[in-house]
């Protein structure tokens, strides 16, 4: 009997070992998440519970239950507008970056002359999106194109349009550019998984008589439906973090403000992070049944 | 791919479109017609932030803006650099800082990040599915609503005013370990097995196998990462209070804010070049390291 158990004491059961080396590689990510991600944030929901004034020694708090969350719903004229109308935009931007990427990674995945320049290009707006250069293009109005949305014919046009299109249309073709502009990762993403289709699966369907247009809907689609999903999770995420996006400015403005306060903006924040957990949630899940149903 | 075959049927499969002459033909004119516009587009931001550096004032102000200079003239730059003749610091040391932090925060969270994605993505435990939805979700999180509670654990770790302030906090770069864990995902297990079975270790797999095959993103995470670092000004602001131990960025922010500036013309001309001094080493950056992205890309074991 001993000699069976011993053995099993000294060497650990493969899957120990397995997963003992899988916490082992990640533990550094999980100190860093914990220490500063996961602590302020739990900290952060104990502020949007109080009313917090700081002091030059401390921070006070005043338990209000849940009123700082009730303000922002149904007393503040303007938190909910902008939460709505980014809730908006960002249903727009993500099927325009995807189809966006998706067309240009299309392209980028042919061969033609200067094929490798016309890459980096599509790539570049890597360092403007995240950098400085966006805030001094905001600020001057060149991201947006206010020309054509003063354009009569497209003020007529808007105004054809049922309320509830208006806004959502008048986004994309004022901030068009913007939204191209976020698509870098994105087209790289989709050429990494155009690349990944075996070529002989192309030539098979051709053999098969399958034309362009089919081999589109059968073949690219599907392989690229992973993909996809990958790149709404990134957008969204993207979008939600972009330092000119509204609700965040709000929220920041609120935080220094004499009548908001950290409490006040604690509860906004936990608020818009709510809503756009729904929303990813919401596209991931339509992504990802579709993404089942073509890989099948 | 196409050069496994030998040249003379190369382009001779059941249906070639023509899609794919050697050089240039006049059927693929209508790539460039899709193609060319939309690259001026994209190529926009970078026009404009160079030649506004290059702007005199009457034309900074112009209503509306215009993309190009007519007038180029390198006053922005004169008064910027009279600027920094004045300040107590040198301007050596505020790169020195930046340089060094940026170096090691790209580095460490390249480390950090890929470790992390090839464990959620490539090993067996409990946690795992967990840990990954709750770094997704965590992602959206609005960065300005934790900065006080994240300023109170700085404090506690007794970090305020140190240089690891620069780095520790920025290192968990929220789309890291999302991206990586993605293209991680993307090598096959066959190849993991193989170099299990002729004996190497975890983290020689991970360092000879999943790093050069993940190596279009990690340039990618590489220059986000350098831009997060590079251009990050709220650090110095919040956590420091040594001025020999802040960064460029920070440095010329204070320059070109308006509070110091005496009169505002002057100040959107300096903030214009600064923005452009700030800008060029991203660009620099992105140059060197696009081509890890693009080459590997075209060739890599990514398939």
């Amino acid at each position: 009997m001993t000699t069976v158990r011993k053995p099993a004491r000294r060497e650990v059961s493969l899957a120990t070992r397995e997963s003992l080396y899988g916490y082992g590689f990640i533990l550094l990510w999980v100190i860093g998440f914990c220490v500063f991600t996961a602590l302020p944030l739990a900290q952060t929901f104990l502020y949007s519970l109080n009313t917090v004034s700081v002091t030059a020694t401390s921070i006070n708090l005043d338990f209000v239950e849940w009123a700082n969350y009730s303000r922002a719903l149904f007393t503040d004229p303007n938190f909910i507008e902008l939460l709505i109308g980014f809730s908006v935009e960002t249903l727009v931007s993500v099927p325009i970056v995807l189809i966006f990427a998706m067309i240009v990674a299309m392209f980028l995945n042919l061969k033609f002359r200067f094929k490798g320049l016309f890459r980096v290009i599509f790539f570049l707006p890597i360092v403007i999106t995240s950098g400085p250069v966006i805030r001094e293009l905001t600020e001057q109005g060149a991201a947006s194109a206010p020309g054509i949305a003063n354009n009569p014919a497209v003020i007529a046009f808007l105004e054809e349009l049922p309320r509830a299109l208006r806004s959502p249309v008048e986004y994309l073709l004022t901030s068009f550019v913007l939204i191209l502009w976020f698509s870098g990762v994105q087209i790289m993403i989709y050429l990494a998984g155009l690349q990944k289709i075996d070529r002989s699966v192309y030539d098979a369907a051709a053999i098969d008589g399958a034309s362009g247009w089919e081999t589109f809907w059968k073949i690219v689609l599907p392989s690229l439906s992973t993909v996809t999903v990958v790149n709404a999770i990134y957008t969204i995420i993207i979008l939600s973090h972009f330092s000119e996006n509204k609700v965040i400015r709000y929220i920041y403005d609120q935080t220094y403000n004499v009548q908001g306060g950290i409490g006040y903006a604690s509860a906004m924040s936990f608020i818009y992070f709510g809503v756009m957990v729904v929303i990813l949630a919401v596209i991931c899940f339509a992504l990802l049944r579709w993404a089942r149903r073509s890989s099948r | 791919m196409i050069a496994r075959r030998p040249w003379w049927n190369r382009y001779t499969g059941l249906r070639n479109r023509g899609m794919n002459p050697q050089g240039f033909h006049v059927s693929q004119l209508k790539f460039y017609v899709v193609l060319i516009p939309l690259s001026v587009l994209m190529l926009l931001p970078v026009v404009y932030i160079i030649s506004s550096a290059f702007k005199p004032p009457d034309e900074l102000f112009a209503f509306p803006p215009r993309l190009l200079v007519t007038n180029p003239t390198l006053d922005n730059f004169r008064d910027l650099f009279s600027r920094l003749s004045t300040s107590g610091v040198p301007i050596t040391r505020y790169l020195f800082n930046s340089i060094m932090i940026t170096a090691i925060t790209v580095a460490a969270s390249i480390l950090v990040s890929s470790t992390a994605a090839y464990a959620l993505s490539k090993k067996r435990f409990r946690l795992k599915q967990a840990l990954f939805a709750i770094n997704t979700v965590a992602l959206m999180f609005v960065p300005v609503a934790v900065t006080i509670p994240r300023f109170l654990v700085i404090e506690n770790l007794n970090l305020l005013d140190s240089f690891l302030v620069h780095i520790l906090p920025v290192l968990a770069l929220p789309v890291g370990v999302f991206l990586l864990k993605q293209f991680v995902d993307g090598i096959p297990d066959e190849v993991i097995e193989a170099a299990q079975i002729d004996g190497a270790s975890d983290w020689r797999l991970y360092w000879r196998i999943i790093m050069p095959m993940i190596k279009p993103a990690i340039a990618t995470i590489a220059i986000l990462t350098f831009q997060a670092a590079w251009n990050n000004a709220e650090i110095s602001t919040l956590y420091i209070n040594t001025e020999s131990q802040r960064t460029l960025a920070f440095y010329l922010t204070t320059l070109t804010s308006a509070t110091t500036t005496a009169n505002a013309v002057a100040g959107q001309g300096i903030a214009a070049a600064a923005a452009l001094i700030m800008f060029l080493p991203n660009l620099i950056i992105f140059i060197v390291l696009q081509r890890q992205v693009m080459s590997t890309m075209s060739r890599s074991g990514l398939k």
